[in-house]
């Protein structure tokens, strides 16, 4: 008999989760649907925040505190959160999940897509943005090829406090080079780590997200997000596939 | 935000680089440029920077400090003080101290409306705004330029009281209709606030968002009132939302600019109408019922700034950072005292400083460190069980899919759904494996052999009234299959290559069989390679699925299926080619059975 396929964003999270294993990250999930102190509240996003609006935010109906989750950070407050509870000292986790946006879908866009989410903390002054840089060098540089390069720009997030938005350089095999956005990223708010129980004077890291599929899209070169969750088996057959 | 670089000149005596090299500059140390045309920039203004950075003098700030250029003249370090704030004729009532934070107004008399001279025309042409008249063109000018939102009405047509002119801030009720300048009417409700002719009662503005067409400047307007306010941004951003009209002025006040900001705003409109409309300042009054706080001190040491950024900046390249963005600064020992100047709203907490530090002196500067090896695994059992249940049923032949989580039907329901027949969560992955397993029926001859049925599995969420829980749902049956997914720390997950994406065709798809007589001597591979040739670029799958030897001679027999990228194939084409592909076996010694 032979063997079925498995889906490309299943490939893809086994690649990646490979790569963080080796960097000492734990593989984390939470729930999709969330409530609003794990999704918004905590994560210092203030209640008269535009992203909170019926616009952008799936909210349930009957049940005004509860948000189909806009982001996977919710799991980095829960393991926080986890954190203060047990004394733990430090932590790392990726947290890949689905996650919901109430917007127009196209190309580029789904109302449902994969987040890779993760963050690092440890005692002040271990886990810094320049880390950060150094993880991702090695991540990009392992998942999508040596040339690749990593760079910051600034940015604005609630959540993270400096914010940097994520560029990478990537080549095609054998094409041109271009710097493509790939996650927004920071270094934990003083307040999220308040919201978690813990002292941010004593405790610090860094938090990134990006969409999983524009990984794979860039990768492999696929042209439309919603080729992906659409229950199609001609996506999972449409790559030559080759145990590694 | 659209900025020109000859306006941006305006700041500075240095010759600015071109727009490439300023688009650099703001990309990687303020903020990302969305389109360069000519000489103008578009900027993507962040959202915690749009209270100061929605003008030409907050982006010139910035680009003073990246490029260590310093600013000519700083609009908002020159004191508006000197304002004659007496006004025998005038008055403001502001209702909700909470929806207006500041109301200036000042009454200029004798002005001659005309066209704008021609620097200001090209000035707002120049980041596409279109020239209407000098004292209009002067409200939208100062905008432009430090950010204050303005607004003129014509003083003639509102009532003159026994105690002079009387402007009114109140929310509107809930059967009243405004038209706008643009001609427009728009139905109020209580949630909008407006700005009335208090002594008429008539409406003659949306607080903060527009301006009505009953006190328009025309030709004919003599005597103005001129607005500079400060309204709530939650409120502002709701109004402009229910009534779908946006703003630049509406966009200004939902990022909550400083309510200082007001005076310079007057001030520099004040003098730009008189320079060219002319006309004479009756007077100003100024409504500020609660002054905002001054903002505070913040303090950082440097030790914070290189422990939170990873790097080894010196106290001097710091201090620079903060003079450089014009922030009062005092160093005491390793620690810097910032005061923000009042525009800065932003910089709360010693992370804020953090972050000047580290995107003026540039993220480039940072080395990429890494972290320290941990001692224990980490922990990925739960993600290595999943993965387990998923080769298990790969191995047995089952294809994995992924499909949407909204539903026709479900214990839980959305709110606000985007697809209105889909309003719910789902509650098992049943219908979407009902229906993917129809689609994969249906496409199975073109991605798997003839004698493979395609079989499906799905892990996913799913919401029942119980709760969320991950399901799997599988196709068909499969004994000893786990009901609930157990942890499992020790599973290694194998990896997969993966190819580049070949895109598949959405075009219906033509099977058709074969069956041959094999000439003595050829073998199956060229075979196959005949029938390839024969068929040339429609042909996207050739399945072998018999053979047998027979007194001597071998039969084979081949599935071929036919499909276009881009049109629906017709039978007649199918036919065609089966008829080249015949004719060429044929032509090779094979006999097509």
């Amino acid at each position: 008999m032979r063997n079925g396929r498995l889906h490309p964003i299943t490939i893809a999270a086994r690649e990646i989760a490979y790569i963080f294993s080796r960097m000492g990250f734990g593989i984390a999930y939470g729930p999709e649907l969330e409530d609003d102190w794990h999704n918004f509240t905590a994560l210092n996003v203030p209640e008269d925040h535009p992203v909170r609006d019926m616009q952008d935010t799936f909210w349930i109906k009957g049940e005004p505190n509860k948000v189909l989750r806009t982001h996977a950070t919710s799991v980095t407050m829960r393991k926080l959160e986890e954190m203060a509870k047990s004394g733990a000292a430090e932590m790392r986790w990726i947290n890949p999940g689905k996650v919901f946006r109430n917007e127009a879908t196209d190309m580029t866009h789904e109302a449902q897509f994969y987040q890779l989410d993760g963050f690092a903390v440890g005692p002040t002054g271990t886990v810094t943005l320049a880390s950060l840089k150094g993880t991702f060098d090695r991540f990009y540089r392992e998942y999508f090829g040596p040339n690749t390069r990593v760079r910051f720009r600034p940015s604005f997030f609630g959540f993270t406090e400096p914010s940097v938005e994520t560029d990478v350089w990537f080549e095609m095999p054998g094409g041109k080079g271009q710097w493509l956005e790939t996650a927004g990223a920071g270094m934990l708010h003083p307040n999220v780590i308040k919201n978690a129980g813990l002292d941010p004077e004593k405790v610090q890291g860094f938090a990134f997200g990006g969409g999983l599929e524009r990984l794979i899209m860039i990768k492999y070169g696929i042209p439309d997000i919603r080729l992906f969750h659409a229950g199609d088996i001609r996506f999972n057959y449409a790559f030559d596939e080759k145990p590694v | 935000m659209k900025v020109s670089l000859k306006w941006l000149q305006k700041y500075f005596d240095t010759p600015l680089p071109d727009t490439a090299a300023l688009a650099e500059a703001l990309t990687f140390h303020t903020f990302e440029i969305e389109e360069i045309a000519g000489d103008t920039l578009d900027v993507k203004v962040l959202p915690n920077r749009a209270a100061d950075c929605l003008c030409h003098r907050g982006i010139a700030k910035e680009l003073s400090a990246i490029l260590n250029l310093p600013l000519t003249a700083d609009p908002l370090r020159q004191s508006p003080q000197n304002m004659d704030l007496r006004n025998p004729y005038f008055k403001v009532e502001i209702e909700d101290p909470k929806k207006c934070l500041r109301y200036m107004g000042a009454v200029v008399k004798g002005v001659k409306v005309g066209p704008s001279p021609e620097w200001l025309k090209e000035a707002l042409e120049s980041v596409g705004q279109r020239s209407i008249n000098n004292v209009v063109d002067a409200t939208n000018y100062v905008m432009l330029d430090i950010g204050q939102p303005l607004h003129a009405f014509d003083a003639r047509r509102l009532r003159l009281g026994t105690g002079g002119w009387k402007i009114g801030v109140r929310s509107a009720r809930a059967d009243e209709k405004m038209t706008v300048l643009s001609g427009e009417e728009f139905e109020l409700n209580q949630n909008i606030s407006l700005i009335t002719d208090a002594n008429a009662d008539t409406l003659i503005g949306i607080a903060g968002v527009k301006g009505g067409k009953a006190t328009e400047i025309t030709a004919a307007t003599t005597d103005l009132i001129i607005e500079s306010a400060n309204f709530n941004g939650t409120s502002i951003r709701r109004t402009a939302q229910a009534l779908k009209l946006s703003t630049d002025a509406s966009q200004r006040f939902q990022n909550r600019p400083s309510p200082e900001l007001c005076a310079y705003g007057m001030r520099d409109v004040l003098a730009l109408i008189q320079e060219i409309a002319s006309g004479e300042v009756a007077g100003v009054v100024d409504e500020y019922p609660t002054r905002p706080e001054q903002n505070r001190t913040v303090s950082v040491q440097l030790a914070k700034i290189n422990d939170i950024l990873g790097a080894s900046f010196s106290k001097e390249e710091v201090m620079s950072v903060f003079t450089r963005l014009g922030l009062e600064t005092n160093i005491e020992g390793d620690t810097f005292a910032v005061t923000p100047p009042f525009e800065r709203t932003d910089l709360t907490i010693p992370e804020d400083l953090v972050e000047e530090a580290g995107r003026i002196i540039g993220y480039d500067k940072l080395p990429a460190t890494g972290l320290p090896p941990v001692p224990e695994t980490p922990d990925q059992a739960r993600y290595r069980g999943i993965e387990k249940i998923k080769d298990q049923l790969v191995e047995l032949g089952f294809t994995e899919i992924s499909t949407q989580s909204f539903a026709e039907r479900g214990d839980v329901l959305l709110a606000n759904p985007l697809d209105k027949a889909r309003p719910a969560l789902r509650k098992s992955l049943h219908e979407n494996m009902r229906e993917a397993l129809t689609r994969a029926n249906y496409a199975a001859p073109l991605v798997l052999a003839p004698n493979q049925k395609p079989k499906l599995f799905e892990i996913g969420t799913v919401f029942p009234k119980s709760g969320e829980e991950l399901a799997i749902e599988i196709s068909e049956p499969v004994p000893d299959l786990p009901k609930k997914i157990q942890d499992d720390a020790n599973y290694e997950p194998p990896q997969y290559h993966l190819g580049a994406y070949k895109p598949f065709s959405v075009y219906p798809f033509i099977v058709r069989d074969i069956a041959l007589w094999m000439p003595s001597g050829t073998d199956d591979g060229l075979t196959k390679s005949l029938i390839r040739e024969n068929a040339r670029e429609l042909l996207v799958r050739l399945d072998q699925f018999d053979r047998f030897e027979k007194e001597g001679r071998v039969s084979l027999a081949f599935r071929l299926v036919f499909q276009s990228i881009d049109r629906t194939l017709t039978d007649e084409e199918a036919n065609g080619i089966m008829e080249k592909i015949s004719a060429a076996l044929c032509a090779a010694d094979y006999e097509v059975r």
